[in-house]
C-alpha cells in the first residue's frame, strides 16, 4: 500500500484543551501568530511546538482559515510537518505540531553558517524539500512560501517542510483588506486564489497547475541560493538608489557595499545547473519537482546523519537563537533610519523574514551562482502584494533590451512590468499611474453574481471576473501604448485619485511603522539599561 | 502511471467495473491471505486514482467529455457509490482523498444533460445518513464531510438532510473540539442553509421555533469564540437573503433575539461586533417594531448611541457607514411610548 499510510492511520490523538500543555518558551513571532515550545503533560511531557493564531486580530476571512486548516490536516508525508491537532482557545487557534528541535534552516544559517552551508548539506536539505514539494504538487496544492525559514530540522536530521499556509493566508488577506471595498469582495478574491481544487472545474485546476506550481519551483531555486550564500540573493546592487536601499534593508544586507564576487565559494557545475533551471524566467521551462529530483545534483546525496554531524552539532537551542535574533533585530532597527517599509517578521519560524518571492525580475549569473534582481519595482517590495501578484507577475515579458542592463533598467521596462502586475493594488509613485483597481471590479461582478443567484452562480462570477480583468488588461495595454507613442503618461482621473490614495496610505503605514520601531527601540534600550553591564546580553534572557 | 497506461489501456467502463469488483472484495470479510489482500487493495488504490485522472485529467492530458460520460454512466448503473462510501474506512489516506475527489466530480457530470448522480442519490438517500455520521468519527469526518457537501448541491438531497433528524446534530458537530472537523461541519451547515434558497426558506418557516431556539442558545450564546463568530455571520447571511424575508421579519420581532444580538454587539471582538451589527440593524430598521422591541431600544438608547459613535470597521466601508447612520437616526428618533 502507499507508503504514507503507516504514518497516517494510527494517528495519536493529542489532547484538545490548552490545560494539557505547558508553554516553555517563545520560539517565533508573527503578525498574528506566536509559536511556542511546549510540553504535552498527559503524554509524558513530550515536546511540541504550538502555533497560536489570533483569529480576531487577523481580520481574515475565517472561512479561508478553516479551509486551509482542513487541507493541512489531510496532508501526510515524512517531509511535511503535519499538525498533531488544532483547537480553539478563546479567540485564538492553537495548532499543535511536532517540535523540530534544530529549528529552521534560516535560523541555523543565521547562527552558525553566515556564509552558507557546505554543498553536500545543501543537497540533503533540498532533496528532502523536493520530496515534500513533489507530494504537495501531486495533490494539487501549492506551498506558496518555500524558503529556508520554512524548512525545519529535528535532532535526528529529519528535514520537514513546514506548511505555514494558515499564517500566510491570514497575512495576505490582512494586507489586501486595506484596499478592497467590502468584506464580501475580499473573500471572493481569496476564494479564487486559495480555493482547493476539489471544488474547481477541471480546467480551473489545470490553469492552476499550469503556472502557479512553477512559482513554488522558483522559490525553491531562491531557497537554494539562500542556503548556498547564507542569505537570499541581492548583491551587486547600486546602493545609491533608494529603492534598492529599501530592498537591501529588507534583506538585511548590512554588507551590500562589499563586492562578494571574489570570495564567493566554488560550487559544483551540477548545483549551478540545477538552480539555473529553477530560475528560468519562463515558468513552463522550469522543471517540475519530480523532474528536479532526478537531477544529477541529487545523486549520491548523503544521509541525515551527515547533516547531524556537519550542521547540528554545537548548535544553540532554538529558543536561544530566537532570543538572539530578537536582539539582533532591535539592533538593526536602530541602524536603519528612514526604513519605513520594513515589516515585522510575519513568519513565525525563527526571526527575520525574507521575501525573496516578492521580486519578480532577476538576472541569474550561473557562473558565480548569483542572482540579481533585474528590476523589482517598488510595488513588489514596498508593500506586500496580494497573492495574485505573484501569479500575474510570474510570466514576465521582458523587453530584450533590458536584459543586458539589469542594474539600471530604463523606464520602459518599468512600464512593461507595471502591465504585468495587473492585480496589484499597492502601487506607488513609479508604477502607480498604471495601476488598476481590481477590487472594484470584483465587487461589481460579485454583485452581479448575487443577483443572478439562481443561475450557476460560481460559474457566472468566475466568468465575469475574468471579463473584468481582461477589460482592465486591455485598458492598461492601450494606456501603455499611448504612453509610448505620445511620450506622455495618460493618467485618468480615477487613476490619479487612486494613486494619491495609495500614496497617503503608504505614508500612514510608514508613520505607523516608524512609531512601532521607535517603541521597540525604546524597549530594547530600557532592556539594555536594566541589564546594566556589557557582557553576554544574549544569555540573560527573560526572567 | 505512464507505464500503467501503456501496458493495459483500460476503457473508463472497465476501470469502473474493476473498481467495483475490488470494492466488493474489500467489503467482504478479510480472511483471505494477507498478502493477497494487500495486493488487491493496492490495485484498488491505483484504480481509484485512474478514475480521478480520467475525470480531472492529468499533467499530460485534459479530461475527455466522452470518457467522463461513460465513466459516470457505468458508475451509477450499479451501486458503486454505496460500495465506495462503505469501503472508504478500509482505504489508505491518499486513496480516500482520491475517492473523495472522484465522488465530488461525479456530482457534476451530466449524462444526456441530466445529473444522474442526483437520481441515484434520490434512490439511495440513506447514504446521507452514513456521510453525516462521519462527523462522529475523527478519521472519516473530513472525507465524508467533503463528499456530503458535494451531494447537497442537489436540491432534493439538501432537502432530505434539512428535514432529517440529523439537522439537530449539526449544532453539536460545529462545536466539536477538533478544530478541523468542527470547521468542516460548519461549512456543511452553512451550505445547507444558504445554497438552495426556496428549500431553505421553506425549512426555516416550518421549523422556526426549534431551529432558532437552538441557534440562539447553542451557537450565538456558545462559549466558543469561533462558533459565535461563524454563527452571527451566518445569521446575517440568512436573514439578509430576500428569500427569507418572512423569517427575518419574525426574527427581528422577538425581544429575546434582540437581547442576544445586543450582547454580541458588546463583545470585545471587533469581528463579532461588526457581524452582530449587520443583524442588529434589521431590528432597528424594522418599520413595524413591536412595543417591547421599542422599549428595549429606548431603554438602551444612550448606550447604543454612544457605542455607535465610535463604531468603525477596520477599513472604510461606505455601506457600513450608511447603515450605521440610518440605525443611529432610527434609534435617536425613538420616544418612550405614552402609557395608555
Amino acid at each position: 500500500m502507499a507508503q504514507h499510510e503507516g504514518e497516517a492511520s494510527p494517528r495519536v490523538q493529542y489532547p484538545l484543551n490548552s490545560e494539557a500543555y505547558r508553554i516553555l518558551d517563545e520560539i517565533g513571532v508573527g503578525v498574528s501568530a506566536i509559536v511556542y515550545k511546549a510540553e504535552c503533560l498527559p503524554m509524558n511531557s513530550a515536546l511540541v511546538a504550538i502555533k497560536s493564531i489570533d483569529l480576531d486580530q487577523s481580520r481574515a476571512d475565517l472561512d479561508s482559515v478553516l479551509r486551509e486548516v482542513k487541507t493541512m490536516s489531510l496532508l501526510s508525508h515524512p517531509n511535511i510537518l503535519r499538525a498533531h491537532c488544532s483547537f480553539a482557545v478563546d479567540h485564538r487557534l492553537w495548532v499543535v505540531m511536532p517540535f523540530m528541535s534544530a529549528g529552521s534552516l534560516q535560523s541555523i544559517i543565521g547562527s552558525s553558517f553566515p556564509d552558507g552551508l557546505p554543498e553536500p548539506c545543501i543537497a540533503i536539505v533540498l532533496k528532502e524539500t523536493l520530496n515534500a514539494l513533489s507530494y504537495l504538487h501531486d495533490q494539487g496544492h501549492l506551498h506558496r512560501d518555500i524558503k529556508a525559514g520554512n524548512i525545519l530540522v529535528d535532532s535526528t536530521g529529519t528535514v520537514k517542510l513546514a506548511d505555514f499556509g494558515v499564517s500566510a493566508l491570514i497575512y495576505e488577506s490582512n494586507t489586501s483588506s486595506g484596499t478592497s471595498g467590502s468584506s464580501s469582495s475580499s473573500s471572493l478574491m481569496l476564494t479564487e486564489v486559495t480555493g482547493t481544487p476539489y471544488w474547481m472545474a477541471p480546467e480551473v485546476i489545470h490553469s492552476h497547475t499550469g503556472y502557479s506550481l512553477k512559482a513554488d519551483i522558483w522559490s525553491f531555486g531562491i531557497t537554494a541560493l539562500e542556503l548556498a550564500h547564507g542569505r537570499p540573493p541581492l548583491s551587486h546592487l547600486p546602493p545609491s538608489k533608494s529603492l534598492v536601499m529599501k530592498i537591501t534593508k529588507r534583506f538585511r544586507f548590512s554588507d551590500y557595499e562589499q563586492s562578494r564576487s571574489e570570495q564567493s565559494p566554488k560550487f559544483s557545475k551540477s548545483f549551478k545547473d540545477m538552480v539555473a533551471s529553477c530560475l528560468d524566467q519562463d515558468p513552463s521551462k522550469r522543471p517540475s519537482a519530480d523532474k528536479l529530483l532526478k537531477h544529477p545534483f541529487f545523486k549520491n546525496c548523503k544521509n541525515s546523519e551527515f547533516l547531524v554531524n556537519k550542521v547540528l552539532s554545537g548548535l544553540a537551542s532554538v529558543e536561544q537563537r530566537f532570543k538572539e535574533s530578537k536582539i539582533r533585530r532591535s539592533l538593526s532597527i536602530k541602524n536603519t533610519d528612514d526604513d519605513g517599509d520594513e515589516e515585522e517578521n510575519e513568519e513565525s519560524s525563527m526571526g527575520e523574514i525574507i521575501k525573496q518571492r516578492r521580486i519578480s525580475g532577476w538576472n541569474f549569473k550561473e557562473d558565480v551562482l548569483e542572482l540579481d534582481p533585474v528590476f523589482p519595482s517598488e510595488t513588489e517590495t514596498l508593500s506586500p502584494p496580494r497573492r495574485q501578484v505573484r501569479f500575474a507577475a510570474e510570466p514576465i515579458i521582458r523587453d530584450p533590451s533590458n536584459e543586458s542592463s539589469s542594474d539600471n533598467p530604463g523606464s520602459s521596462s518599468q512600464s512593461v512590468e507595471g502591465v504585468q502586475e495587473l492585480h496589484d493594488e499597492h502601487t506607488n509613485e513609479h508604477a502607480g499611474s498604471l495601476a488598476v483597481a481590481v477590487p472594484e471590479g470584483t465587487q461589481l461582478s460579485a454583485q452581479i453574481g448575487v443577483s443572478l443567484a439562481h443561475l450557476d452562480r460560481d460559474g457566472v462570477v468566475r466568468m465575469l471576473r475574468g471579463l473584468t480583468r481582461s477589460l482592465y488588461d486591455q485598458r492598461r495595454a492601450v494606456g501603455l501604448m499611448l504612453t509610448i507613442l505620445t511620450g506622455q503618461e495618460e493618467v485618468s482621473r480615477e487613476d490619479q485619485l487612486l494613486q494619491e490614495n495609495e500614496r497617503l496610505k503608504m505614508e500612514l503605514e510608514q508613520e505607523k511603522k516608524k512609531t512601532s520601531e521607535m517603541e521597540m527601540e525604546m524597549e530594547f534600550l530600557s532592556l539594555q539599561i536594566s541589564r546594566g553591564s556589557t557582557s553576554a546580553a544574549s544569555r540573560q534572557s527573560g526572567e | 502511471m505512464k507505464g500503467l497506461f501503456k501496458s493495459k489501456p483500460r476503457t473508463p467502463v472497465e476501470v469502473v467495473r474493476q473498481t467495483r469488483d475490488l470494492l466488493i472484495y474489500a467489503n467482504r470479510s478479510s480472511d483471505t491471505r494477507e498478502s493477497k489482500r494487500e495486493e488487491k487493495m493496492s490495485e484498488l488504490s491505483k484504480l481509484i486514482r485512474e478514475l480521478k485522472s480520467i475525470l480531472y485529467g492529468n499533467s499530460e492530458a485534459e479530461p475527455q467529455a466522452e470518457a467522463c460520460c461513460q465513466l459516470t454512466q457505468e458508475f451509477f448503473k450499479e451501486n458503486t457509490l454505496r460500495l465506495l462510501i462503505t469501503c472508504l474506512p478500509k482505504l489508505n489516506l491518499e486513496t480516500r482523498k482520491d475517492a473523495t475527489q472522484v465522488v465530488a466530480n461525479l456530482q457534476r457530470q451530466q449524462v444526456h444533460s441530466r445529473l444522474i448522480a442526483s437520481d441515484y442519490l434520490e434512490a439511495n438517500i440513506d447514504l446521507m445518513d452514513v456521510l453525516i455520521s462521519g462527523y462522529d468519527n475523527t478519521d472519516m469526518a473530513l472525507h465524508y464531510g467533503a463528499m456530503l457537501r458535494e451531494c447537497i448541491r442537489h436540491q432534493t438531497v439538501a432537502r432530505y438532510v434539512l428535514e432529517s433528524a440529523h439537522m439537530k446534530k449539526f449544532f453539536d458537530y460545529i462545536q466539536l473540539p477538533n478544530f478541523d472537523i468542527a470547521a468542516d461541519a460548519a461549512a456543511t451547515f452553512k451550505e445547507l442553509l444558504t445554497r438552495h434558497k426556496s428549500t431553505v426558506a421553506e425549512f426555516l418557516s416550518k421549523n422556526y421555533d426549534w431551529f432558532f431556539a437552538e441557534y440562539n442558545s447553542k451557537l450565538l450564546e456558545s462559549t466558543n469564540y469561533i462558533t459565535r463568530r461563524q454563527a452571527v455571520k451566518l445569521l446575517g447571511d440568512i436573514l439578509l437573503d430576500r428569500s427569507n424575508s418572512v423569517v427575518m421579519t419574525r426574527y427581528v420581532s422577538s425581544r429575546d433575539n434582540l437581547r442576544i444580538l445586543m450582547n454580541l454587539l458588546r463583545e470585545s471582538s471587533k469581528s463579532i461586533q461588526i457581524e452582530a451589527f449587520h443583524v442588529f440593524k434589521l431590528f432597528a430598521a424594522n418599520q413595524n417594531k413591536p412595543p417591547d422591541i421599542v422599549s428595549i431600544l429606548v431603554a438602551n438608547k444612550s448606550k447604543l448611541l454612544r457605542l455607535f459613535a465610535d463604531f468603525k470597521t477596520e477599513k472604510e466601508d461606505e455601506q457600513f457607514e450608511a447603515d450605521k447612520a440610518q440605525v443611529v437616526r432610527e434609534i435617536a428618533a425613538l420616544e418612550p411610548r405614552d402609557r395608555p
